[in-house]
């Protein structure tokens, strides 16, 4: 089987190609995070931006399942969470104060993807936070950042503190809240979430038997570099694959959801 | 009922197959449906290599990109102990991943199978200071198969190689610290069935710790739980069979193959 995002198909007027693309995956991956349980009935939110100079974002329509986002339904929002054109739908104008201090001020976050997941809550909401006991967070540590919580995030001077709190690293655990990751693009960003949602389930199982082995800072320096580009060689006669581990891991589980949707009768991504 | 692996001719794709070779295929291809019908499965990554057989250092090894799912006889990739692939292969292999594997494969002679997982709760285990405790019906069955390997990082780097084998030892089963399990046998049915106990121990370990640090089997039982077959042939008493490592998986092969025969593609 080979999924729109595989191999897209034509675009739809009203759209230029680049835009129904990024919807296209976009919409993939919100039906990912529902294939992996990485959802919160209809709220919290993954945004992308828009490429072009306009600072325009792509978010999920407020009051609808992970589910049941298409390419056609994600809204077009300005950095105010003001809609671009029509939508049927609204948004959530609360949900994307994160998303949008995050967006305006942090240059390489084009996706900004946050979850409530149970495992990463528990870990936002203890005084321990996130740990260096397993092989998934030994490649975080030196990417973690943490916010305090200060109430749901619906004041616009929250921001700056949200701006100055992520730094320069790519994950955020929202203390008392949940988990936050920002990236250059969708793969990349969700093979982040992967690792930091993973780190805190593992994390949560680990902790219920004593506290865990500490892995050194010095792995954990090793862990890191390592994760990232796959840093092996790669043998003669086959694709290099170093730098790629992202889209090939994020095309194949947006593979699996598509399947599932498509055996429970939804029609396939993209199509219009 | 027999077992629904055969070795029927191979499909198109894979050139130069002896009919031992697909018959591994099939079984290998059926092993990767049966650990993700069970769960034993991390998105698209993770690996269960088994040896060719033949004179040549042979693997085979899961495509990296697809899902256990998705893994069929034909699309299994052949690979050297460098993890070169040999012949044609419409995918590629995870470099990295094949460090660990290679190394014992290459210093284990009867580790023709070898499995690896991050099951959440073989993580949790393998996290834990404790380790894995002989306070279950599993736990104490595996416990004297069991070795332990310090984590480095992810293992990319020839030179954790000596150390995975010295730590290893003569052992069938090795608890990668802060990492995961893993498993060998002579077969992918006894490499299965090893992880499987295994995975309850470790799952009935972690359960057990949210009581309490739960009931230590003492050596003596431990003891006698190993002779029980030995016990019974000298009792003269109408002893079970032991289990058989090959009607486990060939049981959990036909639940996957009423799923989908896809594997034997």
């Amino acid at each position: 089987m080979t999924t729109t995002l595989e191999k897209p198909g034509a675009t739809p007027p009203g759209y230029s190609p680049e835009e129904w693309a990024l919807r296209v995956e976009l919409a993939a991956c919100y039906h990912l995070f529902d294939y992996l349980g990485w959802i919160e009935m209809i709220f919290n939110h993954i945004t992308i931006r828009v490429p072009g100079p306009e600072h325009h974002f792509l978010i999920n329509p407020f009051g609808l399942h992970y589910s049941e986002v298409t390419p056609q339904n994600l809204v077009k929002i300005d950095l105010n969470g003001k809609i671009v054109g029509h939508s049927d739908y609204p948004v959530n104008p609360a949900g994307f104060v994160i998303h949008s201090a995050l967006h305006a001020n942090v240059p390489d976050a084009l996706c900004i993807m946050h979850t409530h997941t149970t495992a990463g809550l528990a870990v936002a909401s203890s005084k321990r936070g996130l740990v260096p006991t397993n092989f998934y967070s030994a490649t975080l540590m030196s990417d973690i950042a943490y916010h305090d919580f200060e109430g749901p995030s619906v004041h616009d001077d929250e921001k700056a503190r949200l701006v100055a709190d992520l730094g320069d690293k790519h994950a955020m655990i929202l203390r008392n809240h949940g988990l936050l990751v920002a990236g250059p693009t969708i793969p990349d960003t969700f093979e982040l979430m992967f690792r930091l949602d993973r780190a805190c389930e593992i994390q949560v199982a680990t902790e219920q038997i004593d506290e865990g082995i500490l892995i050194s800072d010095e792995i954990c320096k090793t862990a890191a570099s390592r994760i990232l580009n796959n840093k092996r060689p790669t043998p003669p006669g086959q694709a290099a694959v170093a730098g790629k581990t992202a889209q090939i891991f994020f095309t194949a589980m947006a593979r699996q959801a598509e399947k599932k949707r498509l055996a429970a009768g939804l029609p396939p991504n993209g199509s219009f | 009922m027999t077992t629904v692996l055969n070795a029927e001719a191979p499909a198109t794709g894979v050139t130069e197959c002896s009919p031992e070779e697909w018959k591994l295929r099939v079984e290998l291809a059926a092993c990767y449906r049966v650990f993700a019908y069970l769960g034993w499965i991390e998105m698209i990554f993770n690996h269960i290599t088994m040896r060719v057989p033949g004179p040549e250092h042979h693997f085979l090894i899961n495509p990296f990109g697809l899902h256990y799912t998705e893994v069929t006889a034909s699309n299994l990739v052949k690979i050297d102990l460098d993890g070169n692939i040999i012949g044609h292969s419409a995918y590629p292999v995870n470099p990295a991943g094949f460090v660990i594997h290679s190394a014992i494969h290459a210093a284990a002679p009867d580790a023709l199978c070898i499995v690896h997982t991050h099951t959440t709760a073989g993580m949790a285990v393998a996290c834990s200071k404790r380790g894995l405790v002989a306070n279950n019906f599993y736990g104490s069955a595996v416990l004297d198969k069991i070795a332990y390997h310090d984590f480095e990082g992810p293992a990319v780097d020839d030179a954790e190689k000596p150390r995975l084998v010295r730590d290893l030892g003569n052992k069938r089963a090795l608890i990668l610290r802060n990492h995961g399990l893993l498993c060998h046998g002579k077969t992918i049915a006894e490499a299965f069935d090893l992880h499987y106990r295994l995975q309850r121990a470790c799952e009935v370990q972690l359960a057990t710790s949210n009581i309490d640090e739960g009931i230590m089997i003492p050596e003596s039982i431990r003891e006698r739980s190993r002779n029980i077959v030995l016990d019974a042939g000298r009792l003269k008493m109408d002893a079970p069979p032991p289990p058989s490592p090959q009607k486990l998986f060939d049981a959990m092969v036909r639940i996957v193959d009423r799923i989908d025969p896809s594997y034997k593609n």
